[in-house]
């Protein structure tokens, strides 16, 4: 097991992934020298993981806390919440070090003017900060204690802490008084951290301190923004998928009472009222023509993506797979583009003043706010000052590409803050998307029960060239890091081969909750249960007999076990329910879940989710109930409903009309089962999404023979139902 | 066009635009947050709110019905802070939200559904609301209407 309390290794292993996204010269020397297709390879061996480290490293206690005059310590939080909890998990760390109560710190969002500021995602907010929160908050406790003792001239180790007070024989204190008396932080060495067997809030339950806010409905998000003299924007963007701006008529826009401004842009039209009616009213006004593609559909992007087309990048190349013989299984998966569905739209409110802007907004990716529109406004980025704040949901779509440089220019346009929130329409057709996937497998199990060869080819378009340097397409030729996460075989057999095949989609592709492996885990899950039924054997038992004894192997195998024994799979089912398994192993967590469905008038309804998680050391165990019932509520819509398409060259779906998601009435029964297989904390955001898709198709085959291969499996089953 | 509507039992005079949505009325005029855009189309109900003691969907309702009308939001739900209304107490129980964003509709259609229905089943809980979540609060969201309906009918008793 990993030493929960070791600081983080700052060399290569850690930095792996930072490393890579930055690589150019480097990487550029070292494809001559090692040749691109090993490489390439060693690349996806150190990344295959994704277990992200945190990307700040100042770690003065000024940056993260401030003692409050009430005796409470606002934490600073360089993480957004959004959703995920992190805010309470984050007060809970650093409560064990502080000596205060959970309920005593209030943890809000870090600005770029106070704080630090830390890209949200990659479910890494727990597992990156697990030590360094802990050791701030140490510090402090340390600096908090060297200054009493040079108050009252006592040495330190007299001096004791406890519920926000500092205490030597009849001296007492509480942090707040003594604070005030500083003038000069002199800060201590950071001291060694508390044993976890010393844990007083970490592991407990604990309520989530965002909670209250959220059911009183109080103003936390980002399009809750109000500044003083404020107003609003409405954009007109292209319908059409990469269209550009041919010709507009702006003059029915121009006569709309309220309107300040109308902005045009290459590929864009802005207008500021001064109401968001007056601002949408007069949007749609504009008689625009655009240039674009009518012939792109969705039928041509699955011959885009299709294993056998575009560069090929093979990235696990173990034993021989082609000396296996033959009678070789094979099984072909697609998976659709899928759209995010945040529920709050983006949305930025740009200040302007001075050669200086201010841009409150509800995004991941604070680093990218920055540069971005420092780029576009031609301002030094130290001039863009962000305010994070709450997210409506982000699931990858408040990562990259936001409505920040039009906010921006609006404001500096008319000198007041502006107001910029996307529609629905504009939120489902010009952001980015989840990109359709092709798999094919291959495989055998011989008389023995071992797999013979394992062989998968992904065929995927990039989620991750839109956020690196375009060297990296060069150096990586397929995005076998994100959109190929989970693409390798993860079981212990002696022939391996795992290729990826890339296509640029003619629209940008991005990350969706999860990455590669929802869609990679479909299918290597999925085939993974038509190889077991091949061969007669029971697919628990498959897997189980494919873990050896590398740790996240260990991991799975006993997680295996754990859901084996508590869904009930070795028990008779009862009349006209189905049942299915899958696991995955998503950045250091092992999730595994058992599915029971049926079919109701036609179609799957899922019954029944018992879902195991591994995710290491448990901060807060309902924190992670939460994420896992959510991510299977999730992956059930994205498994049974959803899916995007584009005809006549643009995204059909424009609202939830035409992108079904699930609704109370698709909620099955969820029971979920910590275990605490580590002693440092990995993702979970994430991880528990994967393994549904799978356990509801293999589910699906146990209760009718019918094998579905493409999402959504709504469109499958009666696709398959018809014939 | 001057509208005079009642907002939380505050007597409001607004000027807006007669066909602006009563949503951007709530949200921008009269400054009231907790009521959400999600579509515009009334499709996901996370500006549910109550016109008359009606449930209605705001994104697509003209701020000239709301005239001479009593409006009420999630600010209104419950009396004050440290008087929840059961359903608060109950999503606060359960811990229900995750970013929160949808819940205000959420809350607002529970409230309304035990009103109508002061013992809801399961079945009647999930095929009674129709908004939308993505975080995937729906297990709890079920669970927290069921406690709801439990604490609204022990405090009447009590």
């Amino acid at each position: 097991m990993e030493n929960a309390d070791k600081k983080p290794k700052k060399g290569f292993s850690r930095r792996k992934f930072l490393a890579i996204s930055g690589s150019g010269v480097a990487g550029t020397l070292a494809l001559l020298y090692f040749g691109r297709g090993a490489i390439r390879r060693k690349i996806s061996d150190f990344t295959s993981e994704m277990d992200i480290p945190a990307d700040v490293s100042d770690f003065d206690h000024k940056l993260w806390f401030e003692v409050n005059a009430d005796n409470t310590i606002t934490l600073k939080s360089p993480k957004a919440e959004m959703g995920q909890g992190i805010f309470t998990g984050f007060a809970m760390l650093a409560a064990e070090e502080l000596d205060v109560a959970v309920e005593k710190i209030k943890v809000v969002h870090a600005n770029s003017l106070n704080g630090l500021l830390s890209n949200t995602g990659g479910s890494n907010s727990t597992s990156s900060f697990y030590v360094s929160i802990r050791e701030v908050a140490a510090t402090l406790r340390e600096t908090l204690k060297l200054q009493a003792s040079k108050l009252w001239n006592i040495p330190v180790a007299s001096i004791s802490t406890k519920d926000g007070m500092l205490t030597a024989g009849d001296k007492q204190l509480s942090y707040a008084d003594l604070a005030k008396q500083i003038t000069k932080w002199e800060t201590t060495e950071t001291p060694a951290l508390r044993p976890s067997s010393q844990f007083k809030y970490v592991g407990k339950q604990q309520k989530r301190i965002d909670l209250p806010d959220k059911v009183l409905g109080k103003p936390i998000y980002g399009i809750d923004v109000t500044l003083p003299d404020m107003v609003y924007g409405a954009m007109l963007y292209s319908p059409y998928v990469k269209g550009t701006l041919k010709s507009a008529d702006t003059s029915g826009a121009k006569n709309t009472a309220g309107v300040l401004k109308i902005v045009e842009e290459t590929n864009w039209i802005g207008v500021v009222a001064t109401s968001r009616y007056a601002a949408q009213t007069a949007v749609e006004k504009i008689k625009a023509e655009w240039d674009y593609n009518p012939n792109v559909s969705t039928k041509d992007l699955e011959k885009l993506i299709t294993v056998g087309n575009g560069k090929e990048v093979n990235i696990q190349n173990d034993g021989d797979t082609d000396s296996v013989p033959d009678e070789v299984l094979t099984g072909e998966f697609r998976t659709p583009i899928g759209f995010h569905g945040n529920l709050e739209p983006s949305i930025v409110v740009a200040d302007y003043k001075d050669n200086k802007i201010t841009l409150y907004a509800s995004f991941q990716n604070p680093a990218y706010l920055q540069t971005s529109v420092a780029e576009a406004l031609d301002l030094k980025t130290e001039d863009v000052a962000i305010m994070p704040t709450y997210m409506g949901g982000g699931f990858g779509r408040k990562a990259f590409k936001s409505n920040a440089v039009e906010a921006a220019k609006l404001s500096k346009a008319v000198g007041k803050p502006v107001h910029l929130l996307a529609t629905r329409q504009q939120e489902f057709q010009n952001g980015y998307v989840r990109p359709n996937t092709h798999h094919v497998l291959k495989g055998k199990v011989g008389k023995d029960g071992k797999i013979l060869a394992f062989v998968h080819h992904l065929a995927t378009g990039p989620m991750i060239f839109n956020s690196v340097p375009a060297i990296a397409e060069t150096i990586l030729g397929a995005d076998f890091i994100v959109a190929g996460h989970g693409a390798r075989c993860p079981y212990h057999v002696t022939n391996i081969k795992t290729t990826v095949w890339h296509n640029n989609l003619p629209f940008e592709t991005s990350i969706w909750r999860g990455v590669g492996m929802f869609a990679n885990t479909f299918a290597i899950e999925s085939f993974m249960d038509e190889l077991a039924h091949k061969a007669g054997v029971n697919p628990l038992k498959l897997r189980i007999d494919h873990c050896n004894d590398t740790p996240q192997l260990v991991r799975r195998k006993k997680l295996l076990e754990i859901i084996g024994e508590k869904s009930g799979w070795h028990l008779p089912k009862s009349e006209g329910i189905g049942r299915g398994l899958a696991v995955c192993d998503d950045r250091k967590t092992v999730s595994a879940a058992v599915v029971e469905v049926k079919i109701v008038d036609g179609a799957i309804k899922i019954v029944k989710v018992t879902q195991a998680i591994d995710a290491g050391k448990i901060i807060n165990p309902d924190g992670i109930k939460q994420q896992v019932e959510g991510a299977t509520m999730m992956a059930i819509s994205a498994t049974l409903y959803e899916q995007g398409t584009v005809e006549n060259g643009q995204f059909v779906q424009t609202n939830f009309h035409n992108y079904q998601v699930v609704r109370l009435s698709d909620t099955p029964e969820i029971e979920v089962i910590l275990h605490e297989g580590s002693e440092v904390p990995s993702g979970v955001g994430e991880p528990p999404l994967s393994p549904i898709a799978p356990a509801i198709a293999n589910a699906i085959f146990d209760l009718t023979g019918k094998r579905l291969r493409s999402l959504p499996l709504q469109l499958a089953f009666q696709a398959a139902s018809n014939l | 066009m001057q509208l005079s509507l009642t907002i939380n039992n505050k007597p409001t005079v607004l000027d807006v635009e007669p066909d602006m949505p009563l949503l951007w009325l709530i949200r921008d005029e009269a400054k009231l947050k907790g009521t959400k855009f999600g579509c515009g189309k009334a499709l996901c109900g996370a500006c549910s709110l109550y016109v008359d003691g009606d449930l209605i969907r705001s994104c697509s309702y003209p701020a000239q019905l709301a005239n001479g009308k009593k409006i009420t939001t999630i600010e209104g739900l419950s009396e004050d802070e440290a008087h929840l209304h059961p359903v608060q107490q109950a999503w606060l129980e359960v811990q229900v939200p995750q970013c929160g964003y949808c819940q205000s509709g959420f809350m607002m259609a529970a409230a309304k559904l035990l009103e109508e229905n002061p013992n809801p089943t399961t079945d009647d809980i999930k095929n009674g609301i129709s908004n939308i979540c993505r975080c995937g609060t729906h297990p709890r969201i079920i669970k927290a209407i069921l406690l709801a309906a439990k604490l609204k009918n022990d405090g009447k008793r009590g």
